[in-house]
């Protein structure tokens, strides 16, 4: 009976959960024509809103697809399906807090989507009054901006992002140990006070129109940016004497000095730590073979150039994509290699490939920058460059497409010399590891790890040294040619005196400046 | 015989509550109707270019409701065994949306792209570049492909490609007879 009992009871929890897992409800849609019913479901303690009711209210509509539903307003389309926590529109993604429900073949969504979509389909803004039950959709209030605070630290420096519902005016105040922002027309605060816990920023407050980032020391300093699309105001943060952030390399003591020419070169071991990268049949990781060609790369090349040289990894450490990019940006480098070998599932597959940035992901990019660069210039007639700062890191690599095109030539043409490498020639694709970067920049892959026989070769110290000097020889005559083209360094003299050398300003044009 | 009398009650009360809770999704509408159609599917070949396969598959009419299909049709490899299949053989396909502005949404999962895949490069492009081909040959008006892992934008698959804004076709990667 006992039993009896106690089955009854987990019987009674499981219909209480399922209950409470999904329960149907009215609520009101409250839009500038007046007030409607609106079927909400409450499920895992979150209110789902019909989409149909919400979106026919507003004059669109949500038609089904094989995936989902689609969702048009005002000729914009958002696309959300049952699996997802994330709806489409245009190129951009809806974060929701969970994937929608659909209940009799009808979606049911987050506030969030609504707000996500109606900004960008109609100008008009969300709110959910709980208590109440009504959702209100109305137009964006422009006379009362609201404001979000992000604060993250990157690689030492905390990026305090303020995002905006709308471009608005702004001043900002340094005291000892703060940085005020004072808005010139009225903001919604979304709170008033928030303790962080990061090296460089300790509170932020909202007092009247003011936000006040509270630095946790005096010699914090600051250098502030505006973004468009949604409108933010970045403040990047850091300590005065910053060294470089944690987990860089030291600086090798002898720092050339900042002169045109290669004087500081990034070798970039592929993979490290967890992300071991290609595996061969005889089980060599990709990533300790990059390491150990890498630290032989970097003692030839410093030996060789005279260049400062620096890896990006010392050890078996995890290092990002962008952070590599990042580290060979803050020694403000002037030539970066990225060193993987290759592995393909067709079996044979042999010989070694060098690639620079393939136009197509820069192209996409610069059309990016080209629209954030039009509506900055609307909205803020003197707005700086530095507005485009993230947008222009990820288009870094465009301005040098030209110098890593010589250079990935002259990397592949060295590997060709190798006896029995086979040329598979220089290629452009979108490697994350080189869209970042602000100098000339090539990712050769030496060998295939997943043939056998070239997998043997990697683990031969001969091997090895012809490719070390292979890529050394390619450093070096990419360096002469490079520092001829720029003046730094004389042409040998011409074979035929009538033949003049090519002018300065028209060389100059398409090589690096710093 | 009180208590097995409330029992019962509450068993049958439970069973009513599921019945009218569980409702099974239903937004398979009218247009999940299907009719014999042949795709060209992207395979790498031993040239290690990515070379068409066609095959005739059963698709929804509507190409929304094609397009998850034939992504799925890709991830089950070429049936000629001289053609490699280069995503990961435990890869799903969670989805795949067509956007209006030509932009297609493709959103993958599975364990090894989950735990993170142990690829080379040259086996990643081709794996990102199968399917941006073979979406791109199937539909037309999809112009460009954005994949996702889990619902969510990935960095990369294995490491190596940007995956971090709409991929176009790269001819170069097709063999010329399959372009």
């Amino acid at each position: 009976m006992k039993r009896f009992a106690l089955l009854a009871i987990a019987v009674l929890l499981a219909a209480a959960s399922i209950g409470l897992a999904q329960q149907s409800s009215q609520a009101t849609l409250r839009t500038p024509a007046g007030d409607k019913p609106l079927p909400t479901i409450h499920q895992n303690l979150m209110t789902f809103f019909s989409a149909t009711d919400v979106i026919t209210a507003l004059g669109g509509a949500v038609t089904p697809d094989a995936n989902g539903f689609k969702v048009t307003l005002n000729n914009v389309v958002a696309a959300f399906g049952p699996d997802s926590r994330f709806a489409v529109v245009r190129d951009d993604l809806i974060e929701m807090p969970l994937p929608p429900v659909i209940v009799d073949g009808k979606p049911f969504v987050s506030a969030q989507f609504f707000a996500g979509f109606l900004s960008r389909a109609a100008d008009m803004e969300v709110s959910w009054d709980g208590t109440a039950r009504v959702l209100t959709v109305r137009p964006q209030q422009h006379n009362v901006t609201g404001v979000q605070v992000n604060v993250a630290n990157v690689q030492g420096t905390t990026k305090v992002v303020i995002t905006l519902t709308a471009p608005i005016d702004y001043s900002i105040v340094k005291d000892a140990q703060m940085y005020t922002i004072r808005f010139k027309t009225p903001i919604r605060a979304p709170y008033t006070d928030q303790a962080h816990e990061d090296p460089n920023v300790s509170h932020t407050t909202f007092a009247g129109n003011d936000l006040k980032i509270q630095l946790t020391a005096p010699d914090v300093v600051g250098d502030a940016y505006r973004l468009e699309n949604p409108f933010r105001v970045v403040i990047d943060l850091r300590k005065a004497a910053a060294a470089p952030a944690q987990g860089m390399p030291a600086l090798p003591p002898s720092r050339p000095i900042e002169a045109p020419g290669i004087h500081t070169i990034v070798i970039d071991p592929g993979h490290g730590g967890k992300d071991v990268g290609a595996l061969g049949p005889a089980g060599t990781q990709e990533k300790d073979a990059t390491l150990t060609l890498c630290r032989k790369l970097a003692t030839s090349l410093a030996a060789k150039t005279g260049a400062r040289v620096v890896l990006t990894r010392e050890d078996d450490s995890v290092v990002s994509l962008d952070q590599r990019t990042a580290i060979a940006n803050q020694y403000k480098a002037d030539l970066f290699l990225s060193v993987h070998m290759n592995a393909a599932v067709v079996k044979g597959a042999r010989g070694s490939e060098t690639y620079f940035l393939s136009l197509e992901a820069s192209d996409e990019l610069a059309k990016k920058a080209a629209e954030t660069e039009n509506a900055s210039s609307k909205t803020t007639p003197n707005a700086s460059s530095s507005d485009l700062k993230l947008i222009l890191w990820d288009l870094a690599q465009q301005t040098y497409l030209n110098e890593s095109s010589k250079f990935a030539t002259d990397v592949q043409e060295e590997m060709n010399a190798i006896a029995g490498i086979q040329n598979r020639g220089v290629k452009q694709a979108p490697f994350k590891v080189l869209v970042g970067a602000t100098m000339p920049a090539a990712l050769v892959e030496v060998a295939f790890i997943s043939n056998p026989d070239e997998e043997a070769k990697l683990k031969d110290d001969a091997f090895l040294a012809t490719v070390v000097d292979a890529l050394t020889k390619a450093v070096v005559r990419y360096k002469t040619d490079y520092e001829t083209r720029i003046g730094v360094i004389q042409p040998p003299a011409p074979a035929r005196p009538n033949v003049a050398p090519p002018p300065a300003s028209t060389t100059t044009a398409t090589t690096t400046t710093k | 015989m009180k208590n097995r009398a409330v029992l019962i009650l509450v068993l049958s009360l439970s069973l009513f509550t599921c019945k009218k809770k569980t409702t099974p999704p239903s937004n398979l509408g009218a247009q999940n109707q299907v009719v014999p159609r042949t795709v060209r599917l992207y395979f790498e070949s031993p040239a290690l270019l990515l070379t068409a396969e066609q095959r005739s598959v059963q698709l929804p009419q509507n190409s929304a409701g094609a397009m998850p299909a034939v992504v799925r049709e890709l991830t089950k490899g070429a049936t000629n065994p001289a053609l490699a299949r280069s995503l990961p053989p435990d890869t799903v396909v969670r989805g795949a949306y067509l956007l209006p502005d030509g932009s297609a949404f493709v959103d993958l999962g599975g364990v090894t792209l989950t735990q993170g895949w142990q690829a080379g490069s040259h086996e990643e492009l081709m794996a990102v570049y199968a399917i941006v081909q073979t979406v791109t040959a199937n539909f037309p008006e999809a112009k460009k492909v954005r994949i996702l892992v889990n619902g969510t934008p990935a960095e990369t698959l294995g490491g190596h490609i940007a995956l971090d804004r709409p991929l176009t076709p790269m001819s170069e990667l097709v063999d010329p007879r399959a372009r």
